[in-house]
């Protein structure tokens, strides 16, 4: 079947079974290796990316489900969350950094949600995620030190106005 | 010292024109006999003319740090402009020396050549300046990337001395920097892929994609040594190439050959798998069929029982026990674990023409390369092995069995092909930490204090993996955390038995340290309340008050002896960092481990608190002792990740085998700490630099299943002798 897709922005097309996860068409067909595979079964968030706006698991999203909507993956995130992404680099936050791709969406999509999670929210959103290197406790600083800063940073801008 | 100038040589070209190899032969000269031309990046330093220094990293990076680490070591002896240093990785090459990623020793072997790398190419760019300006020596200086005369205020960056400097002979001796003197080493620098993996360019195994590559997803034999009888030929569909059956491995032999299975071949991963799924296997029958994790424990539980192999016994043991004194004893058990890196194995192979190309995960791509000539019958010099990102290891991918596969079977496609493990055959076809048991029994005085301890333990060996015939512990194997453990008793004596076990056995993180510190660590605490004492009090009580102790040790370098008072000295951070005497909410409990391993001394202490039935860590303190360290924050991170893999294993880890089969298959049974399970983490990491650097990725391990269950006695007053700990 020919599928045509919006990701990051842009349209493409592919031609795979309708079951077949959106995992296996960003990596196999677009060639957008940044969405891991860790498990196939919807358990370690490594290969999560956004659906219109909300993460999703795509090795558990057949292609079928998602012709009209707009997905977005890691290679785009720097783009709308450059601060999360640098934070991220700048703290070591990242060990071996497969999982990774799928913590920055998570943590970008907790904070398009929530400007200011607490530790009870990080952990709501983010327990999906397996980290076998064991960077909890650098993520959890991570996503607090960007909404830290952008809530300075909002409220400057209000001073200003 | 020895490094040669190696700019001439021609084995990569297009990275440097001046590059210096150590340990290499004397430098050859190009045919055209030009210098300013394109050279071999030296093994580790190259320098363009446009200034541009790479630095090649021979280990391989598995989270680690090790790439930032030795590019750190190698630019500060430079003293290069860090935003000018790239990163090369090596491929599996002999020249490199050493190049298996384990151990806990990159820096430890690898400090000291890596720095004279650096400081040898210095070296020379100030010889060329000088040389250029007629100026003596002494009165150039480097520093950022340029050489300059302060009396003339004449200067030159280091790319515009490169083609000069290629023709100098390497200097007998070279002066390293003093630590006062250090830009990188010992200063937290962020790590060289941090950007990429940020930005989901991070390049592991199986993003590896080659023209023309085929996707295999291989149905293994769920016994050890079975292999296909019979399989059905799936139905055509699009993308499906065909079947090919992989025969087992040999019995006899190291068991790093591929285990026999259905390789389903298509033009893309989704079609390989999906057709996997569906395939109707008959599989040959395996005496490990009959084994089982439950039938192995009790056989260990029961091999404690009577006496082991004498492995150190002192004064007199068996008539110590007739004295007076309290008796303690206590047998511990822990289970199958599996490693379970975020990526599971996949590698890309491309068998043409007479020779192999590998791109694949690997931590020791110089063996891989042997193997993988030894596999093909190919003479070594056409077997290329590429190292990727490893998306953790663990040691998982020190066996390439998933590399042999690759290549297997791009020879028989003729056509490079991409070996996809699921995360199903990760569970089910790994080559498992050890289950084990200790046996503890001394007799304690009033103060808590052994008079008497025998302690033996029982697991099946790494070394069953490499031959047929093996059976008991390996010598290392026992000196991970058994036969060296800092306490010394008048009247002691260490035992063991092997046994052999119907699957794969391998290494992961800190090894046999693992169940070695729990028992020990534990059994500390046992007789610590026995005297009713303060743990950490007591444990210092044990310790002589300072000096060497002498362990067996086989790791190098040689002469390696335990520094009895950088021991005390963790114990005593760890104490302080923890406020170990602070009053604590009701129900909350305080457990403390220490442990020594690969060269460095480890000290933790966990908070717990039950909550619904099942413990909570809410804060855990390390104390590390590395030794000279390159990255402080690197150091940190490693006893972050270790407290998380330590609770992990102490909390949920546990494969177990019936039949011959892995009872488990994927994260729902086999389960990961994750966020809201992990604790906020302290760290102290202690300054030790000019002291031989020592181990840093596993000996954070080792102290944390004992800290646990040390915290959940103090809280609940129960004590759990058995990993994972399960509380009802």
């Amino acid at each position: 079947m020919r599928y045509e897709l919006s990701v990051n922005g842009r349209a493409v097309a592919v031609d795979v079974a309708p079951e077949t996860p959106m995992l296996w068409v960003l990596r196999d067909h677009l060639d957008l290796t940044g969405t891991k595979y860790g498990c196939g079964g919807g358990y370690c968030g490594a290969c999560t990316i956004y659906v219109d706006g909300n993460i999703a698991r795509s090795c558990q999203t057949p292609v079928s489900t998602v012709a009209d909507k707009a997905i977005s993956t890691i290679e785009a995130l720097h783009e709308n969350h450059p601060r999360l992404v640098e934070v991220w680099e700048a703290n070591n936050v990242p060990q071996c950094g497969y999982c990774q791709s799928g913590q920055l969406v998570a943590a970008a999509a907790l904070l398009d949600r929530n400007a200011s999670p607490s530790d009870a929210d990080i952990d709501a959103a983010m327990t999906g995620n397996i980290c076998r290197c064991g960077t909890y406790t650098r993520i959890r600083a991570a996503i607090h030190e960007v909404a830290a800063y952008d809530a300075t940073s909002t409220s400057s801008e209000e001073d200003a106005a | 010292m020895n490094i040669a100038n190696v700019s001439r040589r021609d084995f990569l070209k297009g990275s440097g024109v001046f590059v210096l190899g150590a340990a290499l032969p004397a430098r050859a000269n190009l045919p055209d006999g030009s210098v300013t031309a394109a050279f071999e990046p030296n093994l580790f330093v190259a320098l363009d003319s446009d200034g541009t220094v790479t630095v090649t990293s021979h280990r391989s990076e598995m989270g680690q740090g090790i790439r930032t680490a030795i590019a750190q070591v190698v630019a500060d002896e430079l003293d290069a402009d860090w935003s000018r240093v790239k990163l090369a990785q090596a491929p599996g090459d002999a020249k490199y020396g050493d190049q298996n990623t384990d151990g806990s020793r990159s820096i430890l072997m690898n400090y000291d050549r890596l720095r004279d790398a650096g400081a040898a190419a210095r070296l020379m760019l100030r010889q060329a300046a000088a040389a250029k300006w007629g100026l003596p020596l002494d009165e150039v200086s480097a520093q950022n990337h340029k050489v300059a005369h302060a009396g003339s205020g004449q200067s030159a960056d280091y790319g515009e001395l490169a083609a000069d400097a290629a023709t100098l002979p390497v200097p007998e001796k070279v002066a390293r920097k003093s630590e006062a003197e250090h830009r990188f080493i010992g200063k937290p620098v962020v790590h060289v892929d941090n950007g990429d993996i940020a930005r989901g360019k991070g390049n592991y195994g199986a993003d590896v994609k080659l023209p023309n590559m085929a996707i295999a997803v291989i149905v293994r034999c769920p016994w050890l040594g079975g292999g296909v009888a019979k399989v059905a030929d799936p139905a055509p569909r699009p993308g499906l190439i065909g079947l090919e059956v992989i025969d087992p491995a040999p019995p006899a032999g190291p068991m790093f050959a591929p285990w026999g299975g259905v390789a389903v071949l298509a033009e893309d991963t989704w079609t390989a798998l999906s057709v996997a799924r569906e395939l109707d296997i008959e599989w040959t029958p395996s005496p490990n069929q009959s084994f089982g994790s439950e039938p192995l424990t009790a056989e260990l539980r029961q091999m404690l029982e009577s006496p082991g192999q004498t492995l150190f016994d002192i004064g007199n043991v068996d008539a110590a026990f007739d004295s007076d004194g309290q008796e303690l004893s206590a047998v511990y058990e822990t289970p199958f674990l599996g490693h379970m890196p975020m990526e599971p194995p996949a590698a890309v192979a491309s068998v043409e023409d007479g020779k192999c190309q590998v791109f694949a995960p690997v931590q020791d791509p110089q063996s891989t390369r042997g193997l993988v000539s030894q596999y093909l019958s190919m003479p070594l010099e056409n077997v290329d092995i590429r190292v990727t990102l490893l998306g953790g290891a663990f040691g998982r991918k020190s066996k390439p069995d998933f590399v042999l596969e690759a290549v297997e079977l791009s020879k028989r496609l003729k056509r490079p092909v991409r070996v996809q493990w699921t995360r199903e055959d990760d569970v089910r076809h790994d080559y498992y930490h050890a289950a084990s048991a200790q046996f503890h029994r001394a007799m304690v005085d009033e103060k808590g204090h052994p008079t008497v301890w025998l302690q033996r333990t029982a697991f099946p060996s790494i070394t069953t993996v490499f031959s047929g015939q093996a059976l008991m512990p390996a010598e290392w194997e026992l000196e991970m955390g058994f036969t060296n453990l800092p306490y010394r008793v008048s009247n002691q004596r260490m035992e063991s038995a092997g046994i052999r076990p119907g699957v794969r056995i391998g290494w992961m993180r800190s090894v046999c340290n693992i169940f070695h510190s729990f028992s020990a660590n534990v059994f500390a605490d046992e007789m610590a309340a026995a005297g009713n004492r303060d743990a950490i009090e007591h444990r210092l009580e044990m310790l002589a008050e300072g000096g060497e102790m002498e362990v067996p040790g086989m790791q190098p370098p040689p002469g390696h002896a335990m520094d009895i008072g950088r021991l005390r000295h963790v114990i005593e951070k760890v104490r302080e960092l923890s406020e170990w005497g602070r009053e604590r909410p009701d129900g909350t409990g305080l457990g403390f481990a220490v442990h020594h391993s690969f060269r460095s001394y480890v000290a933790t202490v966990l908070e717990v608190r039950t909550e619904a039935g099942r413990p909570k860590v809410t804060n855990a303190y390390v104390a590390l002792d590395s030794g000279t360290h390159v990255n402080p924050d690197t150091c940190a991170a490693q006893m972050e990740g270790a407290v998380v893999f330590g609770l992990s294993l102490a909390l949920h880890g546990e494969i177990t085998m019936k039949d011959g089969q892995v009872e488990q298959s994927n994260f729902h049974d086999y389960p990961m700490l994750r966020m809201n399970e992990a604790p906020p983490t302290m760290v102290h990491v202690v300054p030790s630099q000019g002291r031989l650097p020592a181990g840093v990725g596993e000996p954070g391990v080792p102290p944390v299943a004992p800290a646990l269950s040390n915290a959940l006695f103090a809280a609940t007053g129960t004590r759990h002798r058995s990993l994972p700990i399960r509380m009802a």
